[in-house]
């Protein structure tokens, strides 16, 4: 016990001059939104379509280009708009890209994320838009949703590519940001 | 007894703290995006964020993008705004200034910190605009502060806040001339004067119009929100005047 006590009181001071503040890992939240992903087959995600004009559902980034509109709906594509009348501006046409979140256009090309790659799509037609040049893997694949605090599903790689994620209730959820 | 003494101290060394640690550069042939872009067109090249890092790509000739080099940032990066050869990146700490004068070497040039917090950017003139936002797609839910910091940035390498004026719970902006626009997300729209950075005075707030972002240009704004987009002529600075909804379906 005489040998125990020098030891324990060095521990004690120990702990009690120890007032550093580090960065524990937060326990995992118990309430909050829950989350899970949205799978797109890897095939499926490497197409992109020119359709007719869409309803908005879930709206994103905006660009303008000269007499145009483009509006990202998240995690599907692109709205194309001609503004030339802000008063009437009339749907063109909606170009089809998983996972889309961004975009930025020079010339007639407009740039946008698919999922895990970087497209370049010729716009110049816009009711035909083409495809000139995929440079795959420009980005990481989703581990988490954006929003912090929440729980959710954790993605498997092996279901194939998360294009967005969606609020669900999940019971007990394995993965918390 | 010495042992013991000198066992404390070297114990206390031990634990000891370590101490860790929409521009004015007209871009030939690009359009223009909001302040949340992560996507950006500078003369030749395209800049791309990701979460920790600014991608260059060449596109000198447009049709053929080819992947240049990678910047490594940090995290928590949010926006990128290309403002003359600069590009001002918003992150979650603060907002880095890039020299772009070679385009495929970012040098970092300036870095304005902040407390933790979710912050566009936009530039204009020797000022640059940065909302800082609460809530809960930011990564620190203990920060409460929702404000406009408007930054002196006459120097680039000592970016230093010249005043900080209290918002609800903003969100993207944009400037056109003296006029800045503020979306407040569920708590409307800001129309604010910027004539003189110093001074900055609200000349219009409207409540209804649930703004996330905003792209003023040749009097017209576009306006993205929760229900949709809305268009409108800032020709009189009174009143805002609808010009077009593009609505979203339930």
């Amino acid at each position: 016990m005489n040998r125990l006590l020098p030891a324990f009181i060095l521990l004690a001071i120990c702990v009690f001059f120890d007032g550093c503040g580090r960065p524990y890992a937060p326990s995992p939240p118990t309430t909050g939104d829950i989350y899970r992903p949205v799978y797109a087959s890897y095939a499926d995600i490497r197409t992109v379509q020119t359709l007719a004009p869409q309803p908005l559902k879930n709206v994103g980034k905006i660009y303008i280009k000269d007499k145009y509109l483009f509006i990202n709906d998240v995690g599907s594509g692109i709205h194309v708009m001609d503004n030339s009348d802000p008063e009437k501006p009339v749907q063109l046409a909606f170009i089809a890209i998983l996972g889309n979140q961004e975009l930025a256009i020079k010339d007639s090309i407009l740039y946008a994320d698919n999922v895990t790659d970087l497209v370049a799509l010729n716009i110049a037609n816009p009711l035909n838009v083409r495809l000139v040049k995929r440079i795959e893997n420009a980005f990481e694949y989703s581990t988490y949703p954006i929003a912090t605090n929440v729980r959710f599903e954790c993605p498997d790689p092996n279901k194939g590519a998360v294009i967005r994620w969606e609020k669900a209730a999940i019971e007990n959820p394995m993965c918390y940001r | 007894m010495r042992s013991i003494i000198s066992s404390i101290l070297v114990l206390c060394l031990l634990t000891a703290c370590s101490s860790a640690s929409s521009s004015d550069a007209p871009s030939p042939g690009s359009g223009t995006g909001g302040s949340t872009a992560r996507f950006t067109v500078s003369g030749n090249t395209l800049y791309t964020v990701s979460n920790t890092a600014l991608q260059a790509y060449d596109i000198s000739s447009s049709s053929d993008p080819k992947k240049g080099n990678k910047t490594i940032l940090g995290f928590g990066v949010e926006t990128i705004f290309p403002y003359q050869n600069n590009l001002f990146i918003g992150t979650q700490t603060g907002m880095y200034i890039y020299d772009i004068n070679q385009p495929n070497a970012p040098k970092s040039v300036g870095i304005y910190t902040h407390i933790l917090s979710c912050d566009p950017v936009v530039v204009q003139g020797n000022y640059a605009y940065v909302t800082l936002r609460s809530g809960t797609n930011c990564r620190n839910q203990s920060v409460t502060t929702n404000s406009l910091d408007v930054i002196d940035i006459s120097n680039l390498a000592n970016p230093k806040l010249l005043r900080s004026y209290p918002m609800t719970n903003p969100r993207g902006l944009g400037a056109d001339s003296t006029l800045l626009f503020v979306g407040e997300g569920d708590y409307g729209l800001r129309v604010m004067d910027i004539s003189d950075p110093t001074n900055v005075r609200e000349l219009n707030y409207f409540y209804d119009t649930k703004t996330y972002d905003v792209i003023p240009a040749k009097k017209l704004l576009i306006v993205t929100g929760p229900k949709g987009i809305f268009e409108y002529s800032y020709a009189d600075l009174k009143q805002l005047k609808l010009l077009s909804t593009i609505p979203v379906q339930p």
